[in-house]
């Protein structure tokens, strides 16, 4: 993977990091791969690999029951997939939580297969009421600390979705 | 066997600072019931998740024992999530669930396959390291103290009879999120 996306993965966990995350959960996305290595390798942040992505939802949520603040990786399909959870701790239980979510299917998209999710994901999120916000580039990486008090005051899951430049760079895409 | 009587048998063996999380259904009827002195977290809907909330409580306090009360249709609705807490491997989680074959709350319908789903078989087989089945109460007992002196994770599935349970009438006197804050508000002063 190139060096643009360790370095723009070593921004975004410092983001995370000043916002007192300490539990992630993750599910990968090709583009989501130095995010995912380098939060493995965060001493800071407890790193919990799951197999659905609803089930990273229901960690976040019992860690941020428990006080403590957390974040869900993961693809948008995955917040496709978690749309009953997702809408049940925003506004049944308000539990705060961050999710990042790389952002498959837009112009930065070569693959077919992935156009759907781009298609649908921003009036999925509207109709769940969950507030959302897009970091077009790593320059905009305070929204990820920003989204995450946002989350807390709120007390409930706020999305930031991460476009391909956001994670990689300019590399080619893969 | 009862599920008021799992439920007893449970509550006669968990330590005075044990959490519990009990995911939906007659599973938590059962252990509200109980009147149990335990902070008690309920953790649906959203129907499935319980034992995922249970882990992400678990990971983060991990001075504290969560033990989660679980019914067989909420864990089959996400069986993933057996690997995903094998994994993850929380000393301070310990699960069991009630096996009623049934989704009793729904309406009573079978789970699909209902009567020959092993649950000990699947969770062995998603990585777990310690895991016990009861069929009636002399084994219950034994088991849930077994799984309560347990270093390590570990997960009891027990047998109980098929009993109506129909949705509660109307709501509590106060919300999910007012439960929520309450039961933050009790584990935060117990620190
Ligand atoms: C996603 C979703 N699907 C269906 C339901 C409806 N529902 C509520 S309780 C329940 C049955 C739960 O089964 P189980 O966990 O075995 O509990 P029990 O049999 O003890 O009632 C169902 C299907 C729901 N709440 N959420």
């Amino acid at each position: 993977m190139s060096g643009d996306g360790q370095a723009h993965a070593e921004r975004i966990v410092g983001a995370l990091l000043r916002a007192g995350v300490e539990i992630a959960a993750s599910l990968p996305d090709s583009w989501l791969s130095p995010l995912i290595e380098r939060i493995s390798n965060e001493p800071k942040i407890r790193h919990i690999r799951v197999t659905r992505e609803d089930d990273g939802a229901g960690v976040c949520a019992g860690a941020s029951l428990g006080g403590k603040r957390a974040v869900l990786v993961c693809q948008n399909a995955g917040l496709l997939l978690s749309a009953n959870a997702l809408a049940g701790y925003a506004h049944h239980h308000q539990l705060p939580f961050l999710v990042l979510a790389v952002y498959r299917g837009s112009y930065e998209d070569r693959f077919y297969y992935q156009m759907y999710k781009g298609l649908v994901t921003e009036p999925v999120l509207d109709a769940l009421r969950i507030p959302f916000h897009v970091v077009d580039r790593i320059e905009d990486v305070a929204i990820v600390e920003e989204a995450a008090r946002e989350a807390s005051l709120a007390r409930r899951p706020v999305v930031v979705l991460l476009r391909r430049a956001a994670l990689l760079g300019d590399a080619k895409a893969s | 066997m009862r599920r008021s009587v799992a439920a007893r048998l449970m509550r006669e063996r968990l330590a005075p600072s044990d959490v519990v999380v009990c995911g939906l259904g007659s599973t938590a009827r059962a252990w509200r019931e109980q009147n149990a002195p335990h902070p008690t977290y309920y953790a649906s809907d959203p129907m499935g998740m319980a034992p995922a909330l249970a882990l992400g409580l678990a990971l983060a306090r991990p001075d504290r024992r969560i033990v989660l009360l679980e019914g067989d249709g909420d864990l089959a609705m996400n069986l993933g999530v057996l690997i995903t807490i094998a994994g993850a491997a929380p000393a301070n989680l310990r699960v069991a669930v009630f096996i009623n074959d049934r989704y009793e709350t729904g309406g009573g319908q079978p789970l699909p396959n209902a009567g020959r789903i092993s649950y000990v078989t699947l969770a062995a087989g998603a990585g777990w390291p310690w895991t016990g089945e009861a069929h009636d109460e002399a084994q219950a007992a034994r088991l849930f103290a077994a799984l309560l002196e347990l270093p390590q994770l570990g997960l009891v599935a027990v047998h109980v009879d098929a009993e109506e349970s129909p949705y509660p009438p109307g709501p509590g006197p106060t919300s999910q999120a007012e439960d929520r804050a309450l039961f933050q508000r009790r584990l935060s002063d117990e620190r």
